[in-house]
């Protein structure tokens, strides 16, 4: 029982991260971006690749290190945000709304398929693996109380994540960005690079997907195509809608309720004979289900973003942020 | 009195539609300029060559004696000449305050480092006094109740006088109104004229695109008729009144003032 709970906060933790990445460029800056699973794809076959050790034939992959696993976490995030500045600065230059969703799917898909099919690359369909216990010997842990140090892990840098955007999220810089998601030309005439803003919140949002994807890698300790579609990125807006988007506190409460709520739910199950694939179809029925009602009834989530508030009726003292009564964003997909 | 923005020979076309033809016309500092012109005078494309929305076929913008046109946005916006456009663009997702909040653009503490590490003494200093100002702008426009309110919530006329509380906020050199009477009842009218005096007051001059004349007849200092794309009469709205080329394309026949609803 308990081995199962760690597994089920770990790998919470682990999404939590990249809801929180993804909320960045969707829930702040308004931009529905369908390639950000190749982001999270990236960090973990980089970390693969720098930690695995050289190829073995019949298996191929570049790099082949041997590199600490926070070294090579720290160049997957990198390597994650190259690649988002690439896609974001053709994607965001000109398109918005659908027309930029559409374009990040296409790049997610020219990814997928290209690393399937290009084996040299992370040895196609195959996939990169090997990658056991990261940290482990370092710390002389074995394999029993290794799950606790991953899970201890995951907490730590998902608590890191958490300070880092609590501190953006009330920044000029965080509430500036709002202003893009609700008008773009209105922030423009008020003197906002559009772009670069943008930009850097795509960017930004993807060095955190690239960070999940790393601890995903170490987690899974295998990473090929198999496991990551790019409609894995669908799970990660349902539990950004369904908590609340933009807020913080509700993407963390949308993981707990869509990924991890959801999947265990589902879990015990009965079996149907010969029906194996019962238990997945049925969960995303049901993530369907709840993402209609949510935007049907409430759009805002359940933890609605929290918006600057002077509190003061008399209008004197500082203003604070608090939970307001004020409606959160409408669903659209960032079109102006 | 000096040029604030001088515009000069502007051409833009759209496929076959000669949208502004050879534009030419000034504004001054301290001053109330009008624009208007028939619809498809080319008034509204005018203004996003101006503010760098839309860039020119042909042609110079000075603003302050430096040429913006071509510019993008925000470049021009920084430099202090700041619009608004045809129908309300508040943040409807932020509140009240936010809006106003923004309205100042702040390049240093917008920057992403600076977010990270946190705002000097300095800039918290600053940070409360933009707060008194936007509360002391929004009790002048009647908006202060509504301040938490979410700014998508406010009615029409409401949203048109968040946006001149934006510009109070921002205090540019310059802004471009485009056609803030539209959707406004006479009671706001009022309050919207003497908004647009105050701009004056606070040191921002100020050019306005309005179809009300009633509306231009009284705040206006000089006034610029456009028509095909053309600047056709440029001067005092009452000097206008008489210019046969005016009445023709646009005043028609005069209608009497005394009993006009604004």
């Amino acid at each position: 029982m308990i081995d199962y709970l760690v597994t089920v906060l770990t790998e919470g933790s682990i999404f939590a991260i990249m809801a929180l990445g993804l909320n960045i460029i969707w829930g702040w800056s308004g931009d529905f971006d369908l390639a950000f699973y190749g982001y999270v794809a990236l960090g973990a076959y980089m970390t693969l690749a720098l930690t695995i050790g050289p190829a073995t034939p019949p298996t191929t992959y570049i790099l082949g290190l041997s590199l600490p696993f926070p070294i090579a976490v720290a160049i997957a995030i990198v390597s994650a945000m190259l690649l988002a500045l690439i896609v974001g600065a053709i994607a965001l230059r000109h398109l918005r709304g659908i027309y930029f969703s559409i374009v990040t799917l296409g790049a997610v898909y020219v990814l997928y398929i290209f690393t399937g099919q290009f084996v040299p690359l992370f040895n196609g369909y195959n996939g990169l693996s090997g990658l056991f216990d990261p940290m482990g010997d370092f710390f002389g842990l074995d394999f029993s109380s290794y799950s606790f140090f991953y899970l201890g892990l995951c907490v730590v840098v998902l608590i890191g994540v958490l300070l880092l955007v609590t501190r953006l999220n009330g920044s000029r810089f965080g509430v500036a960005l709002r202003s893009l998601r609700e008008d773009e030309r209105a922030a423009a005439a008020f003197g906002r690079d559009i772009y670069v803003m943008k930009l850097k919140a795509y960017v930004l949002g993807a060095g955190l997907g690239g960070l999940g994807g790393a601890l995903f890698a170490g987690y899974l300790s295998a990473f090929n195509p198999s496991a990551w579609s790019p409609v894995e990125t669908i799970i990660l807006y349902a539990a950004i809608l369904v908590g609340g988007r933009g807020s913080t506190r509700g993407v963390v409460l949308g993981v707990a309720v869509m990924v991890m709520g959801l999947q265990e739910a589902t879990r015990y199950l009965p079996e149907i004979a010969n029906q194996p694939s019962f238990a997945p179809a049925l969960r995303l029925i049901l993530t369907g289900i709840i993402l209609v009602l949510f935007i049907r009834f409430r759009p805002q989530g359940i933890l609605p973003e929290r918006r600057l508030r002077d509190q003061d009726p008399a209008g004197k003292g500082d203003a604070a942020v608090v939970e307001t009564a004020v409606t959160g964003p409408t669903l659209d997909t960032g079109a102006a | 009195m000096t040029a604030l923005l001088e515009v000069q020979d502007l051409h833009k076309h759209f496929g076959g539609v000669q949208a502004v033809d050879a534009c030419s016309f000034t504004a001054a500092e301290g001053q109330i300029t009008g624009l208007i012109g028939p619809n498809g005078a080319g008034k509204s494309t005018a203004i996003d060559l101006i503010s760098g929305f839309k860039i020119p076929d042909a042609g110079t913008v000075l603003f302050e004696g430096k040429e913006v046109q071509g510019k993008t946005p925000h470049i021009i916006s920084r430099m202090g000449l700041i619009r608004t456009f045809q129908s309300p663009r508040e943040w409807p997702g932020l509140s009240v305050l936010e809006n106003l909040i923004l309205a100042c653009f702040e390049p240093r503490r917008e920057r992403f480092w600076r977010s990270l590490w946190g705002p000097s003494r300095a800039e918290k200093e600053r940070a409360n006094e933009q707060l008194t100002t936007a509360r002391a702008v929004l009790d002048e426009f009647g908006l202060f109740q509504l301040r938490n309110e979410r700014a998508g919530n406010l009615s029409g006329g409401q949203k048109r006088l968040l946006e001149f509380a934006r510009i109070r906020m921002a205090e540019p050199r310059l802004v471009i109104l485009d056609e803030p009477m539209g959707g406004v009842n006479p009671v706001l009218g009022e309050r919207m004229a003497s908004a647009v005096l105050g701009f004056i007051t606070a040191g921002t001059s100020v050019v306005i695109v309005e179809h009300n004349l009633p509306f231009i007849e009284r705040v206006t200092d000089q006034v610029v008729v456009m028509a095909e794309g053309r600047v056709i009469a440029e001067g005092p709205f009452d000097q206008l009144r008489g210019n046969p080329a005016v009445v023709d394309a646009y005043l028609g026949e005069m209608p009497s003032y005394d009993d006009a609803d604004a």
